[in-house]
Formats: structure tokens, sequence, C-alpha cells
């Protein structure tokens, strides 16, 4: 029996996670989140911001990392406009350079923002070290067109956004290392304020950079969008995929306590 | 020469960069600024060469029909239509973007969701308390995990009288405590490292990069 358990069939294992995903996405349970004090942070920040502040947020993610950074982009998105809040979407990664745009055209068709008013997105330039510095003296001399190849003089929302000085906040959503990037390049040279939201296997990395306040706030995975959508008051995919995290998360520390169970009966057995 | 040029070029870009990172002089932050959009110019060539490099190696599983070497025509395909579609009509043409939503972000979202299924049956597996430092580790790796889901606080609050959110509570600490330390010490000494070795490429005692024996 015990050796039976021991060598649980790994197809078992996937058919329970299976289920795991596929009935509470079913069933649409939904439980009551505890906002964490990072993720705060990174709200009562960009709530303290006044109307006309500008906000940069790095879509560094691609599509692997889609459904944990996207509500979170769209949560924050949808907070800095109903603030009026003025954006400036932009990518250090190829992949990254489709998402932001959707994203942001459709928080904008949500909300009414107006594109060159509002936001305005950069897209994506090769060389980040390059890029991030180079943004430091002046934007335009790393972006002298949008997204859509709109030269950066003729957007109005750019008329006086030159370099970091203007811009009050950075929200890199990152899949990778560029939240340290952004802390190194942006935040020791030009004393950017930074804010990250990342993915939940790279959080830990963040925490030294939280202590030292080089990053003002963090926003941990999927969970990370769950409290923010919280704080806003616009629950959403965050929220959504809280239920089928839990279920997932219960179903792996089952699984883990229950082997354990099994190795040291086993071993009992066997001494 | 072959050696001397870059060597020479290493050792005055190192030293000189360095010095201007000290410097508020106009002219040292000018030359800054210079070598940065010189930087940005030359940046996008390492994608010229990406791409050489990802031609040639596909190229040569085709003609030596590697192990999966018909895979390989995919690549070329992908890129081929992508390139063809992206560089006269841009990235925000319908195909593209119909391309890029309907094939790669599904694609590359279920290879990342598969990780899931291989994650638990790992855990199951090999995740066991066989030393006191591995109990440690399931230990915080439970904790943490039961804290990332908003079930751990509610199963808590309903079964045990004490501590509202203990859970989350006990997830956040290991984050801010025993991980922010343990992360910190691997920040300094991986900084270490790279002081070290840039002094050494600076200088020409490590000349690997060159592409010969190291010394050579």
């Amino acid at each position: 029996m015990i050796e039976k358990l021991m060598n649980i069939d790994r197809r078992i294992v996937f058919i329970l996670v299976a289920l795991a995903v596929i009935i509470p996405s079913l069933l649409n349970v939904s439980f009551p989140i505890t906002v964490s004090q990072p993720t705060r942070s990174t709200y009562e920040y960009i709530e303290a911001m006044p109307p006309g502040s500008t906000l940069m947020i790095g879509f560094n993610y691609g599509p692997s990392s889609f459904a944990e950074l996207h509500p979170m982009a769209k949560a924050v998105i949808h907070h800095c406009f109903s603030k009026k809040i003025r954006v400036i979407g932009m990518t250090l990664l190829a992949e990254g350079a489709t998402l932001g745009d959707k994203m942001l055209k459709g928080v904008a068709e949500e909300t009414g923002a107006v594109y060159g008013e509002d936001y305005v997105y950069l897209g994506f330039r090769p060389g980040a070290t390059q890029v991030l510095l180079g943004m430091g003296t002046a934007i335009d001399s790393v972006y002298e067109a949008d997204y859509a190849k709109t030269p950066l003089a003729e957007i109005p929302m750019m008329a006086d956004i030159t370099n970091y000085e203007q811009i009050d906040l950075v929200l890199d959503l990152a899949s990778g290392s560029s939240t340290e990037w952004w802390v190194i390049y942006t935040n020791t040279r030009y004393n950017q304020q930074i804010a990250a939201g990342v993915t939940g296997v790279i959080v830990s990395q963040m925490y030294p950079y939280l202590q030292t306040k080089q990053l003002i706030g963090l926003m941990p995975g999927l969970l990370g969008a769950a409290e923010y959508e919280k704080l806003i008051g616009k629950p959403a995919k965050g929220t959504e995929g809280m239920s089928i995290q839990s279920f997932a998360h219960l179903l792996v520390v089952a699984l883990v306590i229950l082997g354990n169970i099994a190795f040291f009966i086993q071993r009992r057995q066997s001494e | 020469m072959r050696r001397q040029v870059p060597l020479i070029l290493c050792f005055a870009f190192g030293i000189v960069m360095a010095l201007t990172e000290f410097s508020p002089h106009p002219f040292s932050q000018g030359l800054n600024k210079e070598v940065i959009d010189w930087a940005l110019v030359i940046g996008p060539f390492a994608l010229v060469l990406a791409i050489a490099t990802l031609v040639q190696t596909h190229w040569v599983r085709i003609r030596r029909r590697s192990e999966y070497w018909q895979y390989s025509f995919l690549v070329f395909i992908g890129m081929i239509i992508m390139v063809l579609i992206g560089i006269p009509f841009g990235q925000q043409h319908p195909a593209f973007e119909w391309l890029f939503e309907y094939v790669q972000v599904p694609m590359d979202a279920t290879m990342f969701s598969l990780l899931a299924f291989f994650i638990a049956s790992a855990a199951y597996r090999a995740f066991r308390a066989r030393t006191l430092e591995a109990t440690l580790l399931l230990a915080a790796a439970l904790i943490v995990m039961i804290g990332n889901a908003p079930v751990g606080d509610l199963i808590w609050n309903t079964v045990m009288p004490l501590g509202d959110n203990f859970p989350s509570a006990a997830r956040q600490w290991i984050l801010d405590n025993p991980n922010l330390s343990a992360r910190r010490g691997i920040i300094l000494g991986i900084s270490l490292g790279v002081i070290s070795q840039s002094i050494r490429i600076i200088l020409g005692i490590e000349r690997s990069y060159l592409g010969g024996v190291e010394g050579d």
C-alpha cells in the first residue's frame, strides 16, 4: 500500500492538478483577499500622485507570464486613468510590445482615455541598459517616435516630458531581471522612484530592494493583481484567479504532506 | 594586432566610463551620454547576430539530419512569416497582431502552464523531510504556498482561534526576514564577483571574451 502510494503514477497527479484548476473556474468560488503591505505601498503612492502626474509602465513580460502580469497592468492603468494620471508605456522585451499596446488601448476604450493626452505607448527598443540610461538624458534620444511611428515632438502629452525628471513613478511589470536593471540604472543614477509587479517565482528576489526603499512597492504575482483589484474596488481576472490558485496550492500542499507521511512510514518499516 | 586593439579599447573605455560615473563635470557627463548613444546604435547589431546564430544552428541541424531536424523547418517558417508581415507592414498590422495573439500567446502560455503539472508531480516525489535543512525548506515552502492563496487565511480564521490571517502574516515574515537576509548575502557575493571580474577584464587579465584560451 505504502509502496504504491510512494510510486503513484504521475498521470494521476496531472489529472488532480487539472481538476484543481477546472473545478474552481467552473464553480466561480471567491475568497476574501488580505492585502499585503508591499502592494498597499504601491497603491498608496499612486493614490497620492496629483492629477497630471506621470507614470511610466514597463511591460517587461511575454505571453508566458501574461496570466500573472496582465491583470496587474490592467488594475494599475485603470487606477491611473481614474485619477487623471498620465501613463507612458514601453517595453525592454520584443514580446512585450504587442501586449503593452493592446493593454493600454483596451483600458483606454473602457475609461475613455485619449491617446496623446492621457497616455502614450513607446513600444520596444533593443539594448535594455542603454535604453534605461538614454532615457535619463532624453526620452526622444531613445524613442524618436512612438509605437505608431508618430514623432514624439508631435504628441501633446510629451511636450513637457523630456526625461526621468518629469516622471513621478516607474512601474516595472517583470517576468525577468528588468526590475533589477531599473533599480541599478535609474534609481541609483537618476533617483527615479520605482515600483514593481513581478511573477510569483521572482518575488523573493525583490525584497532587498524593497527594504532599502529602492522599490517603493511590490506586487507579488497574481495575488498582487488580486490585492490591487481589491484596493481599487474593481475585482477582475486577478480576483477570479485566486480561487484557482487556492485550490492548486492546497493540492500541492496536500500532495507534499501525503508524500512525506508515506516516506516516514516506509522509513520506519525498513528500520 | 587582433588581440591588442580589443584589449586597448576595453581598457580605455572601461577606465573612462568608470571615471565618468564619479564626475559631474559637463565634459565628463557629455562623454558619458555620447558613449550611451553609441551603445544604442551598436545594440541592435546584437539582434542581427542572434538571428544569424539561430539560422546557422537550424541550418546545420537540417543539413546533418540531426534528431527532430524537421522542427527546424518550423523555426524558419515562423521567422519568415513574421518578418514578411512585420517589416513591411509594421507590428500593428492586423495579420501580425492576429499571429501574435492567436499563435504565439497561446503556445507560449501553454508551455509555461505545463510547469504547474510537473511541479506538482515533482513536489510529491522529491520534496521530502530527509534532513533538518530539507525540513526547514519544506516548512518554509508550505507556509509561503498557503500564505500566497487566500484560502489559507480563510481556513486558519475559521479553524484556529488565535491570530487573524496568520498564514499570510507568516509568509510575509519569511519573505521580509530569512529570505531578505539570504538574498542580500547572494547579491553582495554576486556584486563582489562582478567587480573583480570587471577589473580583470579591464586590465586584460581575463581574455576569454576574445575567443581564445585564457592568457593566450
